[in-house]
C-alpha cells in the first residue's frame, strides 16, 4: 500500500469511527437473553420514526438548493411517473432502508439520489459495472 | 463574532471537488434516459412543471374562503375540488395527467378559530402539500422539527416566534403519503373590504403551515439565515 493509499484507508476509518451512534448500552452483538421485549421493539424501530424524540432547540435556516438536488426530485419522479417505481417503494428505501446512520447523516436529497442509484441495479436496469463506468466517465469530465 | 458565524456555515469550506452527489446525480440521469426508462423531455418537462409551484394557490385559497362562506364549506369539506378554483387539479395535472406520483389526491384545509390553531408536519418524512404549496422549506425537513413540534409544539412555535396564550388550544396534523394539509388561519383585523389579492399577500408560506399567523402589513415569511448552495440552482 503506498503512503497516500495508507493516508486516506486511515482518514476512511477515523471517519467512520465518529460515525457509530453514540450508544448508551453495551452493543456487541449480545446473546438472546440479553435482550428483552422493549429493547427489541426499540432496536426494530425504523429510523425514520422521530415524531417525539427529544431534542434541543436549533437555529431554523432556509436554504438555497443544489443543482443536484432539483435534478435528483424531478428524475426520482419521472421514474415513478414512468413506472419503475411508485412513491411507497421510494419511501420505504429512502426512510428506512438506508438505516439510522445514513438517514441521520446524510443531506435529505442525498438519500434520495442513492436511492434512485440503487432501485436501478436492484431492479436489473443497469448493472453495478454500468453504474460505477458511468460515474467514471461522469468524473473525468471534471479533470 | 458575526465574520466568524459566516465562516462556519460557508459550506464550500467542505469540498474541493466536485462532488459524489453531483457525479451519482448525473450518473444516474443519464443511465435513465439512455436505457430508456424516461426521457429527457420527461425531465425537462417535469422542471417546468417545478417552476410553475409555489405558495401562491393556496393563499388564494384561504383569501377566497374568508371572502365567501359557501366556498370555505367546500374548502373544509373537499380540499381537492376547492383547490380546482385556484387552478390546481390534483387528480388530473400536468405533466403525467395523473396528478404527481408522490402528492397524490387528499388535501384537508385545517380551519383555525380564535382559540384553536392548527401547525404541520410530516413525522415520517416530510411529506408537503407540493402542487398547492410548493417544495417545503428545510427546516420542515429537518429531524429536529419532525421530534419536538408533536411534543412542544408551543416551544417550537415561540421559537418560530409565535406565542400562544394558554387558552389556546394547539393541534398538530401529522401529514402522511396520501394526506397534505394547510392552515386556513383566522382573518386578521384590519382586513375589512380587502380584495382577494390584498388578502393573499398577508397568507405566507409559514402562515399556511401553521408556524405564523397573518398580519397586515407582513407579505413575507420571518427573515432566517439561508445556508447557501455550493451550486445553487437558479428558479
Amino acid at each position: 500500500m503506498s503512503t497516500s493509499t495508507r493516508d486516506k484507508v486511515m482518514q476512511h476509518l477515523n471517519i467512520v469511527g465518529h460515525l457509530q451512534p453514540a450508544l448508551h448500552e453495551e452493543t456487541h452483538a449480545p446473546a438472546p437473553d440479553q435482550i428483552d421485549n422493549a429493547h427489541y421493539r426499540a432496536y426494530t424501530r425504523m429510523a425514520h420514526d422521530v415524531g417525539g424524540e427529544p431534542d434541543v432547540p436549533i437555529r431554523w435556516e432556509e436554504k438555497e438548493e443544489e443543482v443536484w438536488e432539483h435534478n435528483t426530485f424531478v428524475t426520482c419522479e419521472c421514474l415513478a411517473w414512468r413506472g419503475v417505481w411508485n412513491a411507497e417503494e421510494r419511501r420505504r428505501r429512502q426512510n428506512v432502508d438506508v438505516g439510522q446512520t445514513q438517514y441521520l447523516g446524510l443531506p435529505y436529497y442525498g438519500r434520495w439520489l442513492l436511492t434512485a442509484a440503487r432501485i436501478l441495479v436492484d431492479k436489473q436496469y443497469v448493472t453495478v459495472s454500468e453504474l460505477s463506468n458511468k460515474m467514471d466517465e461522469v468524473k473525468k469530465r471534471y479533470e | 463574532m458575526s465574520d466568524q458565524h459566516e465562516e462556519l456555515h460557508q459550506p464550500a469550506a467542505m469540498v474541493d471537488e466536485v462532488s459524489e452527489f453531483e457525479v451519482l446525480e448525473l450518473a444516474v440521469r443519464e443511465l435513465c434516459i439512455e436505457k430508456g426508462l424516461f426521457s429527457a423531455d420527461d425531465h425537462r418537462r417535469w422542471t417546468e412543471y417545478m417552476h410553475t409551484l409555489g405558495p401562491a394557490p393556496a393563499a388564494h385559497l384561504v383569501a377566497k374562503a374568508w371572502l365567501d362562506p359557501e366556498f370555505k364549506k367546500t374548502a373544509v369539506t373537499d380540499g381537492v375540488k376547492a383547490s380546482l378554483d385556484v387552478g390546481i387539479d390534483w387528480v388530473n395535472s400536468m405533466p403525467t395527467n395523473f396528478g404527481t406520483p408522490s402528492d397524490y389526491c387528499n388535501l384537508r384545509v385545517l380551519e383555525d378559530t380564535p382559540t384553536l390553531k392548527h401547525v404541520v408536519v410530516c413525522t415520517l418524512c416530510s411529506c408537503y402539500p407540493r402542487p398547492i404549496l410548493g417544495q417545503s422549506p428545510e427546516w420542515y425537513r429537518t429531524p429536529n422539527y419532525r421530534r419536538r413540534i408533536v411534543r412542544w409544539p408551543r416551544q417550537v412555535l415561540a421559537e418560530f416566534g409565535l406565542q400562544l396564550s394558554a387558552d389556546i388550544e394547539v393541534r398538530v396534523e401529522d401529514s402522511n403519503q396520501k394526506s397534505r394539509f394547510i392552515v386556513m388561519p383566522v382573518r386578521p383585523e384590519g382586513t375589512e373590504g380587502w380584495t382577494e389579492d390584498q388578502l393573499a399577500e398577508i397568507v405566507t408560506r409559514d402562515c399556511l403551515i401553521g408556524v405564523a399567523v397573518p398580519q397586515v402589513g407582513k407579505t413575507e415569511n420571518d427573515k432566517r439565515p439561508v445556508r447557501p448552495a455550493v451550486n445553487p440552482y437558479k428558479h
